[in-house]
């Protein structure tokens, strides 16, 4: 018979253990970023022992973290590029705006649905979150051909409005479930006292949701910065973002592992400081609103 | 008296929810149902490398569903992936969230942890497995090779009865942590009355859990299943930078398919008519599975 205690310690033991082997393969993928490539390719796979360079980082991003300024922006023989800076912009741009206007678009629609009732609500929602149950390639195929037609392949302008549309959906029923939790009372309170609707919204209800918008607007950008499918469809090389550019990594030759790294822990980094931001509305947020926390 | 009433005409104008609602619609009809008659429209043409142009083929993309072997593969991997990725989520994803439901110090730390695998990109994440998954240099094959699972200097990744394990760990890795957040949520808001009940009656921990515990979290089951669900079916970043698909059709998504129809073999017509029948399926199990339990937003 095992004392509680001891089942205890046990218990800690196995949940760090567990959790370790879930952190592993980022600590691997960081640990690559700073290997020279002879160290990536050691046999067997050396996982501790390694002289840390910050090279693939100077590639990637064509400064000079050391001393001397060589001209970093090589073009690999396989035809790839290591200079990446530019695709780390172009993820922000789209990354940015698309949330500005997904929840600009999701917040007004949603005060509606929470505060108002019209004949056809449920149907309503119901048709927003089927959105969300589109397969991307199915929407990919025919914006492919859409935009190629009125010019908006390879744009910022086609990519933000793709990647608004795919977080409108969360955002819609996100912030109506932010709304949702403000009692009415106080919006009637206010029209008692004569404030109109548009009033109520800006100066009080909107004020109240800040949390919650910014948890919306916090999960919009991860997931248009995570996105792949419709980047890799819809541009066709000027613009690119991260997970997209690091594919390209993959040459004939080979593949550039210590670059792709240097630029996928690069990127990952606002990303795990922004999630660790809105830990608190986190489970809220992956399931659309159905579940508080 | 001009003025009071352009104000509460102006303010009548936001009492109907239209306005509120207008932005949306317009985006919603514009890029999601548009594309979706465009896409109907397409099914019914292909392109001609021939005559350079789009021809009018009418049932055809349709009847060779019915007589497609690749279709048929890539269903099979789809539904096997699908099925599988979710039962290792759903029993992992709850094991886990049981043993770091608790307060121990430093269980704080390990949920924030796990949220990190979440905001990788999956194109990401498939790369990293690509290399863990190495033949001669991933440390994967390396401890499956010391602890005798497989043989000396094999792929996992090209080897017809590996290949999907080696892509379900990528996904199994990435996206159990989803399960376990949500599960904590859903047990931290369990009543604490049945458990205190049980615990009196001395009933077995297996017992309170299979009578108590998760009829319980039934809702907060059903919704991380449809979530996960919906993504499952459409997987596409994990075999487009690991396998492309192969070896053979062995991780053939059904969304790479389409894809590969439409911008690698130039079947523009085909590849909508696939994308199609993805979005068929997904909405029908989706809203199937909605209506039987009753999940409601």
């Amino acid at each position: 018979m095992v004392g509680p205690r001891y089942a205890s310690t046990v218990r800690q033991i196995i949940a760090w253990l567990l959790v370790a082997l879930f952190v592993f393969p980022i600590y691997h993928w960081v640990t690559v970023a700073f290997k020279t490539p002879k160290e990536i390719f050691d046999k067997p796979p050396n996982v501790w022992r390694f002289t840390p360079t910050v090279e693939n980082f100077e590639q990637v991003f064509g400064i000079s973290l050391g001393f001397g300024f060589g001209d970093v922006r090589e073009v690999l023989p396989g035809g790839g590029n290591f200079y990446m800076a530019p695709r780390v912009w172009d993820s922000i741009v789209i990354a940015v705006f698309s949330t500005i206007l997904a929840v600009t678009v999701a917040t007004l629609a949603s005060y509606a649905l929470s505060r108002m009732r019209f004949r056809g609500q449920q149907h309503f929602v119901n048709w927003v979150l089927s959105t969300r149950m589109m397969p991307p390639v199915a929407v990919a195929i025919p914006m492919f051909f859409l935009f190629k037609n009125v010019g908006l392949l390879d744009t910022y302008t086609g990519l933000i409005l793709v990647h608004s549309l795919m977080n409108l959906p969360l955002a819609v029923l996100l912030m109506k479930s932010f709304f949702d939790d403000i009692p009415k009372e106080i919006d009637e309170s206010a029209t008692i006292d004569g404030a109109s609707r548009w009033l109520i919204f800006r100066r009080i209800i909107l004020p109240m949701a800040k949390g919650g918008l910014a948890a919306t607007a916090v999960l919009a950008f991860i997931f248009s910065w995570t996105e792949f499918l419709f980047v890799l469809t819809l541009s066709q090389g000027s613009i690119q973002t991260v997970p997209v550019a690091s594919s390209t990594f993959v040459t004939s030759i080979g593949t550039a592992w210590g670059n792709m790294a240097a630029l996928g822990t690069a990127s990952m980094v606002p990303a795990f400081l922004f999630i660790l931001l809105v830990q608190k509305h986190l489970v809220r947020g992956l399931t659309l609103g159905s579940l508080k926390q | 008296m001009a003025v009071a009433n352009l104000t509460r005409r102006r303010s009548a104008l936001f009492d109907h929810p239209l306005p509120w609602l207008l932005p949306l619609i317009a985006i919603l009809a514009l890029l999601a149902i548009f594309p979706l008659f465009y896409s109907i429209w397409l099914s019914f043409y292909e392109w001609s490398t021939f005559n350079r142009q789009l021809e009018f083929v009418g049932w055809r993309n349709w009847a060779t569903l019915f007589d497609d072997d690749r279709l048929s593969a890539s269903l099979i991997v789809t539904f096997s992936y699908f099925a599988i990725a979710l039962s290792f989520e759903l029993v992992l994803g709850m094991g886990l969230a049981l043993l770091l439901d608790a307060d121990h110090r430093g269980f704080g730390f390990l949920r924030g942890a796990l949220t990190l695998t979440l905001v990788i990109p999956p194109a990401v994440a498939g790369m990293m497995f690509l290399l863990m998954e190495d033949a001669e240099f991933g440390v994967i094959t390396y401890v499956l090779q010391t602890i005798g699972l497989i043989d000396r200097g094999t792929p996992i990744l090209a080897t017809p009865s590996l290949a999907l394990a080696g892509v379900l760990l990528v996904e199994i890795w990435q996206w159990t942590p989803f399960m376990v957040l949500i599960f904590m949520a859903g047990l931290r808001s369990l009543p604490t009355e049945p458990f205190e009940a049980a615990l009196i009656d001395g009933a077995s921990w297996w017992m309170t859990f299979r009578r108590i515990t998760l009829p319980m979290m039934g809702k907060v089951i059903a919704i991380a299943v449809l979530i996960r669900g919906i993504d499952l079916f459409r997987v596409f970043d994990y075999v487009f930078v690991m396998t492309s698909g192969g070896p053979g059709t062995r991780t053939f998504s059904l969304s790479l398919y389409a894809w590969q129809q439409t911008f690698s073999f130039v079947k523009w017509g085909y590849g909508a008519t696939l994308s199609l029948v993805t979005l068929a399926i997904v909405l029908v199990i989706a809203n199937l599975f909605i209506w039987l339990t009753k999940v409601r937003w």
